[in-house]
């Protein structure tokens, strides 16, 4: 066990079986937050295995080698706990919050999924979640106006066979072919402590934690091998403007616009992300102003119409979404979207600058203002960047990024040759009509 | 590692902050202080919802309420103006309260608040401003109706109630059409200007003079007048019964399953919550492990109360794959007979008091959700010791009394059953079931 540093905020360590393990104070009292990142997401899935991660994720919950299937939820619950976890293309985090004195019972529940799973895996846990993970499908994507939209933006800006150009859902047909013999080696190939970033918020005394995770984590064996994710760079440029348009059931036209934009963490991403916020984050957002007050043709999202999906291993995207007014044309709405966004390489004002930090750094704050959020952000910041303490300073990034540099950068890439439209227009021209043409098919007895 | 799982340590005592009160003018200020949460919350509460709104201005509440974000100067002003300062302004209407508030940086709070206070005593109210929010309204309302759960939950009203709560809350889809920008002025100077309200504050309030932000909020607005309230009637119609609500092509069937339940002020918390939470209010619920995690047909199941000062409401509600909704519907009935008829486990009786006992820590582990408490008291007149009170009672739970709770509070002889699908589908297996009888809705013709 190596002490990294323990300097600030944060206690850093890492085990010797490589589990990095981050401590950090809660604000409230008599509280603790644990939080695991493993380094495993959608992007490492292969052709016929897409959605595998995400399915994995929900095996995680049905039991291992000491624990029954659902005796995980029931133990948190049971304390009044908060349990969740999510996937991601990067990574896969699982989360709890318990009162304090449950500590040691998540560690240990943590340790023995990630050291014991495969004995608790059987073929009646995974056709079970594999229904379950069909059902999240049908409520997030198929069963949900525009919501393939996601699906179909990835699958324009990365080209097929690449991994970010699948949803972290996957498709029904490669979760039918997912099989148990496939779940244990997935398993033993990503679920190592030496994959894990381990995050604990309270009040204890870092060194306390530090003894308790060496006692559940300690002796589990780091990976023996360790697998190459694919390969994620990108050989040409978009090549845009690509498009998808589809008619079908929405209550409006909906317009989803993205462009491929730097990694998450470098400084031009930092520069879009800013360029995001002056264009679409907050009423006073220029797409908010101009289509939603103003003219106003977009339906009102509160000023939430722009925003970055941020990719550590690959290009981000920078991503637009709105819906049309009643009676207007998708085309229209379109058009003026994107006359919106071309605005941008004239230049940002200062004070639209200013406005569009507070906002991000408002935002910030919000998701680190509880035990958890706070947990996760560091556990993200240490499993992308080596460094914890980025989860308190992150919004100093934007302090010396100049007007200039969010210019250039929406100049550089907000282009048509990067751009990718997707298009959901409804049946029919406008709502009221298609609301009309419902009603007659119904009372005519068509299905 | 260790094949034993290690004992849980001893439970810590934990009791609710006790919140200060500081009178100023007509209002009252109600803090907690939460050293080095940087993100206060402050919320502004006027006990008028959308209950108490007359039935010639249903809506007049939201449609308000969503005015506010105009600002002093009109024109969508207010939240740009915020922004700056780094604050976001939120605004929420229920059945019983009419909720402004801020998140703000600590350091930026006493310059948040001023523009704050503005927006909610001195409005514009432009007349354009309050027909383009109440135009957006009420096209959203068909924009969020278009996703299945929401429709359903939106439906349930007028199965359940006449007067106010037959139509959503925020008027529409249609009644919000006659709000005029004079109703909503008439409005905002009777129910909003002129009343102090109590303002909750909560976060790190070292440098904020709470007598001052009182000053500032309340100014010389006036105390709060006595709320009246009446228990609304069922509409006509055989109980149990089932509503389709027509979704033609849905691959997956949004069920509501409902029924009237008393106010809140006439449950005994503790044991409604609780026998709410043993059938459907955890993962590990009794709905959720029968039709998610042994079934397969659905992604999540769950039940809860929803008590507002005059009535309530306890309903059940999933989302399953078409072809399964009739069998949803009946498990989930079985489901509570069940309950009814046997009780609960030992287990699911620890679970509950644990849970709501020891859990606390956890559930006011941020400013926010000390802040929704302490809204939550405001609105239902509680104490300050509310949440230490409820405690007790958990504690005091045994089996017979969650027992009792079941018969007492769940009545699927009175549930309607509402079904968002497709009716070709599912009208003839939801007939099968016997439930009753089964009527089929266009979304457009239930609300007039």
């Amino acid at each position: 066990m190596t002490t990294i540093g323990a300097a600030g905020r944060v206690g850093q360590y890492t085990l010797d079986n490589g589990l990095r393990l981050v401590t950090a104070a809660a604000s409230t009292g008599q509280v603790t937050a644990v939080n695991l990142w493993y380094g495993v997401g959608s992007r490492h899935e292969v052709p016929g295995r897409t959605g595998f991660a995400h399915l994995f994720e929900h095996l995680m919950f049905q039991g291992s080698g000491n624990v029954s299937k659902g005796e995980h939820f029931e133990e948190i619950e049971r304390l009044g706990g908060d349990i969740n976890a999510s996937t991601s293309s990067d990574r896969t985090n699982y989360y709890e919050t318990v009162p304090e004195h449950a500590l040691d019972r998540v560690l240990w529940l943590e340790a023995d999924r990630l050291e014991t799973l495969r004995d608790g895996m059987t073929q009646e846990v995974l056709d079970n979640q594999r229904d379950v993970v069909k059902n999240e499908r049908r409520q997030r994507y198929d069963n949900q106006p525009y919501g393939t939209a996601l699906e179909r933006i990835l699958r324009l800006a990365y080209p097929e066979g690449h991994p970010y150009h699948h949803p972290t859902i996957g498709s029904m047909a490669d979760l039918d072919a997912a099989d148990l013999d496939y779940v244990k080696s997935f398993h033993k190939a990503h679920y190592g402590p030496d994959n894990c970033v381990l995050t604990v918020v309270s009040d204890l005394d870092p060194e306390d934690v530090l003894a308790r995770v060496e006692k559940y984590f300690g002796s589990i064996p780091a990976r023996d091998f360790v697998p190459e994710a694919p390969d994620a760079s990108l050989g040409a440029p978009l090549g845009g403007p690509v498009r998808d348009a589809v008619t079908e059931t929405v209550p409006a036209a909906g317009v989803f616009i993205g462009y491929r934009v730097p990694p998450y963490g470098e400084r031009e991403f930092d520069a879009v992300h800013l360029a995001s916020a002056v264009l679409g984050q907050g009423q006073g957002s220029r797409l908010y102003r101009s289509l939603v007050v103003d003219r106003p043709i977009a339906a009102d999202d509160g000023g939430a119409a722009a925003d970055i999906l941020p990719f550590r291993y690959t290009d981000s995207l920078l991503l637009v979404n709105m819906l049309a007014r009643e009676g207007v044309d998708g085309d229209v709405l379109e058009e003026a979207v994107r006359e919106e966004i071309a605005k941008l390489a004239s230049g940002v004002t200062e004070e639209e600058l200013e406005r569009a930090r507070a906002v991000m750094e408002r935002d910030h704050l919000q998701s680190i203002s509880s035990p958890a959020g706070l947990a996760d952000s560091i556990s993200s910041c240490t499993q992308l960047f080596d460094d914890p303490e980025l989860a308190y300073t992150w919004p100093r990034r934007w302090d010396d990024i100049t007007a200039e540099e969010v210019r250039a950068a929406a100049e550089r890439l907000l282009v048509d040759d990067n751009l990718l439209v997707v298009r959901f227009d409804p049946e029919e021209s406008s709502e009221a009509e298609t609301l009309q043409a419902d009603a007659e098919a119904n009372a005519a007895g068509a299905s | 590692m260790p094949q034993t799982r290690p004992p849980l340590g001893a439970v810590a005592s934990y009791s609710f902050p006790k919140p200060q009160r500081v009178t100023v003018g007509g209002g009252t200020v109600v803090a907690i202080d939460v050293p080095g949460q940087r993100l206060v919350s402050l919320r502004l509460v006027h006990p008028h919802g959308g209950a108490v709104e007359p039935l010639d201005a249903m809506g007049v509440n939201v449609l308000t309420s969503e005015v506010l974000e105009d600002g002093p100067d009109g024109n969508s002003s207010l939240a740009p103006a915020l922004e700056r300062h780094g604050a976001e302004w939120m605004s929420r209407v229920n059945w019983d309260g009419f909720i402004t508030g801020l998140d703000a940086p600590a350091n930026r709070v006493n310059e948040a608040v001023r523009l704050f206070a503005d927006a909610v005593r001195r409005p514009a109210l432009n007349p354009d401003d309050v027909v383009r929010r109440r135009e957006q309204l009420l096209e959203r309302f068909w924009l969020e109706a278009a996703t299945a759960g929401t429709l359903a939950m939106r439906s349930l009203g007028g199965q359940l109630f006449t007067g106010r709560y037959a139509t959503p809350l925020g008027g529409g889809p249609v009644r919000l059409a006659d709000i005029t920008p004079e109703t909503v002025a008439s409005f905002h100077a009777e129910s909003i200007a002129s009343v102090a309200g109590t303002l909750v504050v909560v976060g790190d309030l070292d440098g904020i003079d709470l007598e001052e932000l009182g000053k500032t909020v309340f100014g010389d607005a006036a105390s709060v007048p006595e709320r009246e309230s009446s228990v609304p009637a069922p509409p006509p119609g055989e109980l149990p019964r089932i509503l389709i609500v027509d979704r033609p092509g849905s691959v997956q069937s949004a069920l509501v399953i409902a029924h009237r339940a008393p106010s809140r002020s006439q449950v005994d918390l503790p044991r409604a919550e609780g026998i709410s939470e043993v059938l459907g209010g955890m993962f590990t619920s009794r709905l959720n492990m029968e039709l998610r995690e042994r079934l397969g047909y659905t992604y999540g199941a769950g039940s809860r109360f929803d008590l507002r000062r005059d009535s309530g409401v306890f309903f059940m509600s999933t989302q399953v794959e078409a072809d399964t909704t009739a069998h949803s519907v009946t498990s989930s009935l079985e489901q509570v007979a069940e309950l009814r008829e046997s009780g609960v486990t030992e287990e699911e009786l620890t679970a509950v008091r644990e849970s709501n006992t020891v859990g606390l820590p956890v559930s006011y582990s941020t400013a926010r959700s000390l802040a929704g408490a302490l809204v939550d008291m405001v609105v239902h007149d509680l104490p300050d010791d509310h949440v230490d009170r409820n405690r007790a009672g958990y504690e005091r739970l045994t089996k017979e009394s969650l027992d009792s709770a079941a018969t007492e509070y769940l009545h699927p002889e009175e549930a309607v059953v509402v079904v968002v699908g497709d009716a070709d589908r599912l009208r003839q297996p939801l007939t099968d079931t016997g439930i009753g009888p089964v009527e089929v809705r266009d979304p457009e013709s239930l609300w007039s």
